[in-house]
């Protein structure tokens, strides 16, 4: 608790100077690869395999784009104070974040077109998934980045004969048109729901990025 | 003479912006690109490479391509090419329906969209079960070829002899081709005289897609 306090009161003092130290620390860079890890985890984990809801093609670019994050996260963290190694840190967040809103903006395109009667403006599921730099993640992992499901659409599908938990049971039925932030009302989709979260990442990861900026060209000039 | 000038000047603008507009000025790379293994045999016909395990399929079968493919210039022949790749039970479709479009030849018909088309029974039968019932026929290739045969009114015996012809292991053959297509952008992809693949999302109506089909005719 008098950690939090304290980080408070050096927020408030100077928020610049706080967030260039903290930048310094380990935390921050953990707890964007422990955020990124832990998006990765409930999509594949939780949503894929409990409630069979299938990835499709922008999915797992978007699961793509947090691994990156998570990567940059942990090698920041190895020590932060290490110029290169927090440059490498900001380098695949940053691309991991602007990879992140591309894949969702597009995705939301998608799935805006795939529900309504005008199915213009967009292009549907590629043949085969194409990773930046050519990296061929659906064939070194195919259970996390091969797309199985269909863009667009990530209403569950159960499996012919398999017995559901009440609490798979209940997810299947709540997610049954697909995932929305509030079923009920089909407001915010997972791809808004991942520009969100990309938008977010933006504005902590610019912070970070533009207070240690600062702080160096002021200490320079001192 | 002060007034005659502008007005002139002003109706060569008119005229030259509403030429302008006709011809459209569709650009290779944003509305279309160019094979670079073009559909050999495909002189004057426009290819819609499609799957059953494809939304977008649906969508384009049901809104848009029944609308196109009337308005197309004399002469030029609509081919749908099944892609057997995509889909658990993509290899089985693609029989099914290559035999089905062999059988529709044999009847007479004209046009994939006839209402009496097996291929398109089959076709709008299978859409409907993924799609809509979110069926996955998870008992195997066999429920899978049942759907579509129920729907097209063709018996299992029917099927397993028709599917010898030579014909449809000649349209078999050709379909092949669709992958290299399909790897481009998704499905559907529609390809003009074999070489020009439209781009999807540059199409913003039925109208404007037949513009921009009837333009890569003339190439």
């Amino acid at each position: 608790m008098n950690f939090f306090k304290s980080m408070w009161q050096e927020f408030k003092s100077c928020p610049m100077g706080a967030i260039a130290k903290w930048q310094d620390e380990r935390f921050l860079w953990l707890v964007m690869a422990g955020a990124s890890i832990f998006l990765i985890l409930v999509a594949h984990t939780l949503f894929q395999h409990y409630v069979y809801m299938k990835p499709c093609e922008q999915c797992v670019y978007i699961r793509f784009a947090f691994l990156c994050m998570a990567i940059g996260g942990l090698v920041a963290a190895i020590d932060p104070k290490n110029s290169v190694l927090k440059i490498i840190g900001y380098v695949f967040g940053f691309w991991g974040i602007i990879q992140g809103i591309m894949y969702s903006t597009k995705l939301n395109a998608i799935h805006h077109a795939a529900h309504s009667d005008n199915p213009f403006g967009v292009q549907g599921c590629s043949a085969e998934p194409r990773f930046p730099f050519g990296l061929p993640m659906d064939t070194w992992a195919p259970d996390w980045f091969k797309p199985t499901g269909d863009c667009g659409f990530d209403s569950p599908i159960v499996p012919d004969g398999v017995e559901l938990s009440g609490l798979q049971q209940f997810l299947v039925d709540f997610y049954a048109d697909g995932w929305y932030l509030f079923p009920a009302s089909h407001s915010v989709n997972m791809a808004q729901a991942c520009l969100f979260a990309y938008i977010v990442c933006f504005i902590l990861l610019g912070a970070m990025g533009a207070s240690w900026i600062l702080k160096m060209i002021q200490s320079k000039k001192a | 003479m002060g007034f005659k000038l502008p007005r002139s000047l002003a109706k060569g603008l008119a005229l030259s912006l509403l030429v302008a507009t006709a011809s459209f000025g569709f650009t290779e790379g944003t509305d279309y690109v160019k094979l670079e293994k073009p559909i050999a045999n495909a002189d004057k016909t426009l290819i819609k490479v499609f799957s059953y395990d494809c939304p977008f399929c649906y969508k384009y079968d049901k809104a848009v391509t029944p609308v196109i493919v009337p308005k197309l210039p004399e002469g030029v022949t609509f081919r749908p090419f099944h892609l057997k790749t995509k889909g658990k039970y993509g290899e089985t479709a693609s029989q099914l329906f290559a035999t089905l479009l062999v059988k529709d030849q044999d009847n007479g018909l004209k046009s994939a969209f006839d209402e009496k088309s097996q291929f398109k029974k089959a076709k709008m039968a299978y859409y409907n079960a993924y799609h809509d019932k979110k069926e996955r026929w998870d008992a195997g290739a066999e429920s899978f070829l049942e759907t579509g045969l129920k729907a097209s009114g063709l018996s299992k015996a029917e099927f397993d002899t028709a599917k010898e012809d030579p014909r449809v292991k000649a349209l078999l053959a050709e379909w092949e081709q669709s992958y290299e297509v399909a790897k481009v952008q998704g499905v559907p992809a529609f390809v003009v005289n074999g070489k020009y693949l439209i781009k999807t999302a540059s199409i913003t109506s039925p109208d404007g897609m037949v513009e921009l089909i009837k333009e890569l005719l003339t190439k």
